[in-house]
């Protein structure tokens, strides 16, 4: 009984949406009433899918798409421990101080971030001026050869501060007698490190891996403001793709819903992958 | 001897002095763009053209009363606290309902139904924008306020399920036995053992929702064109790329759309940060 308004309440709008959206992927639903519209609609198989692994579109987000998730399994997970290790140590002072400050960015609103940095890296933005007082002569071009680069800036910008909070929590939990113990026997500092401290966390570091990877495949506020996937597709990820499929011009949702549905593949996938990469190298609890 | 602690000392030196760089460099990054933002917001755009990194030669607020007033600012900040509000308000019940019946009052369909929200973390929420669209649609729910709430409500459950039950479960079974056999309802003993033991809990359900739905922006989006029931992020949005090129008035409703966050990150950071790692050790 206690469970039921909530259970309600999420199946509605979570469990059964995705059976929903699963549905139309395969059939030839064509906008109207979802129920018992005029146009009813059937299951017509997997023709979606056929054209969507030839869409070269489609490829050019997938591969956006692994960018991101590059940047921050091996971005933001190293840089956001290697944050969380210093302070952790108590090498430095205010080590509250500077925690709060990194963090900050992951609390604001990505519609603000995305676009306060399109116009920082605009052309009559602060980074071509910022740039010009170290080097006189440049010439800014834009980023038209790489314009995944400043996305890619931003998404490191933004989270690294989650999981330094992440580790920084977890490593509190290590007792430092352990370490300190290790000290005294004539450990270095990169020994405690290799031995003690990425051994217990590599637990977190799987966890942290998973969230990323997940988190990099929804991306989709900071390029919808920052870029809107272009120019021409450049910048493109799997999820903006499919908003422009369902919602800009003719709505093509049978197609939108096969692309959700090969995100939602290739997370499970990766998520799999990361919980094998666990059993194989760490698992030392 | 002297001479090897000597280099050491000047050695550890050095490398502290390179891990205050490294620091100060991260936040130096991390709050850069932010003043550079907040600065140029008091600049009217021909100053901007023309001093990109300084400070404002003369300070202007026309910039923020323009953006106030064309935004359509206040209904957007007071749509955004209505939905958080509940929202969170919400979760927070429903999390605690269903976290007290998954941990204490197990049945036969508890593993089944809690394996189903825990999957829930995992869902991604592009995978059921359209049938939530199509269903809105169908159902009369597009362009009302309860047509927003109850996605959001939904979206935020499977993590307020799961923090609750796991810290529900560390409540002593023999709290909530012996106050069964000395006659308390489940209500009671609901109201009275479970929500007040559970308030940590809470803390961090509360101050995920509503960061979470205070920033939310694409369901939002899509599942309202009325100007009135538009949130603070996708005000935002709309008045800033109206003005792509104007951008003094744009930073303006930037910082607008900046400080309410700010001021809550400011209030509560330690809840916050503790919020954030509770909520990573899902997996």
């Amino acid at each position: 009984m206690l469970v039921l308004p909530g259970f309600l309440i999420y199946f509605m709008v979570l469990a059964f949406p995705t059976v929903v959206s699963i549905l139309l992927s395969v059939s030839n639903f064509k906008g109207g009433q979802l129920f018992g519209g005029k146009n009813p609609w059937k299951i017509v198989g997997f023709y979606k899918y056929k054209v969507l692994f030839r869409d070269p579109y489609f490829y050019m987000a997938l591969k956006n798409n692994m960018w991101i998730v590059l940047i921050s399994v091996f971005g933001q997970i190293p840089l956001g421990f290697i944050l969380a290790y210093i302070l952790y140590r108590g090498i430095v002072k205010a080590a509250d101080f500077f925690q709060s400050m990194i963090f900050m960015p992951s609390v604001i609103s990505t519609v603000v971030i995305g676009i306060l940095w399109s116009a920082f890296f605009s052309p009559r933005g602060a980074y071509p001026e910022l740039i010009k007082l170290f080097k006189p002569d440049y010439v800014y071009q834009g980023s038209v050869n790489h314009p995944m680069i400043p996305v890619l800036f931003v998404i490191l910008w933004m989270y690294t501060g989650n999981y330094l909070i992440i580790f920084i929590a977890n490593l509190q939990k290590i007792d430092s007698s352990v370490i300190e113990a290790a000290k005294i026997d004539g450990a270095s500092e990169m020994q405690a490190l290799r031995y003690i401290i990425l051994p217990a966390l590599s637990g977190v570091i799987v966890t942290s891996a998973i969230l990323a990877i997940s988190g990099s495949l929804k991306s989709f506020d900071l390029i919808y403001v920052m870029t809107a996937g272009g120019p021409a597709h450049q910048t493109s990820v799997l999820s903006v793709y499919m908003y422009d499929k369902a919602f800009i011009n003719a709505p093509d949702y049978p197609m939108a819903n096969a692309i959700s549905t090969v995100m939602i593949v290739i997370s499970f996938a990766l998520i799999g992958l990361t919980k094998l990469a666990e059993k194989k190298f760490g698992g030392r609890e | 001897m002297a001479n090897i602690t000597d280099k050491r000392s000047i050695s550890s030196k050095i490398g502290l002095f390179f891990t205050y760089l490294v620091l100060f460099a991260f936040t130096l990054l991390a709050l850069y763009p932010l003043v550079w933002l907040f600065l140029n917001s008091f600049k009217t755009t021909t100053e901007f053209q023309l001093n990109r990194l300084g400070f404002p030669k003369k300070w202007t607020t026309l910039n923020y009363s323009y953006a106030w007033v064309k935004g359509h600012f206040p209904t957007m900040i007071m749509n955004s606290v209505i939905y958080t509000g509940i929202t969170t308000v919400m979760t927070l019940i429903f999390s605690f309902m269903g976290g007290f019946a998954f941990a204490k009052i197990k049945n036969k369909a508890t593993p089944i139904l809690y394996g189903s929200f825990v999957i829930g973390l995992l869902l991604t929420l592009q995978s059921i924008m359209v049938p939530l669209f199509l269903m809105a649609n169908w159902m009369h729910l597009y362009n009302t306020r309860l047509g927003i709430l109850i996605p959001y409500i939904g979206i935020a459950m499977p993590m307020g399920i799961y923090l609750g039950t796991e810290y529900i479960k560390s409540i002593p079974n023999a709290l909530v036995e012996s106050a069964r056999i000395d006659g308390a309802t489940y209500f009671r003993i609901f109201h009275s053992i479970i929500v007040p033991m559970a308030a940590p809990v809470g803390t961090t359900v509360a101050i995920l929702t509503v960061t979470g739905t205070w920033n939310e922006f694409m369901l939002i989006n899509i599942l309202t064109s009325k100007e009135s029931l538009k949130s603070l992020p996708v005000g935002v949005q709309k008045f800033a790329s109206a003005l792509s090129s104007d951008f003094g008035k744009q930073f303006a409703s930037l910082v607008i759309g900046l400080i309410p966050m700010l001021a809550f990150y400011g209030a509560f950071h330690k809840e916050i940060t503790k919020g954030v790692s509770a909520g990573a050790v899902k997996g």
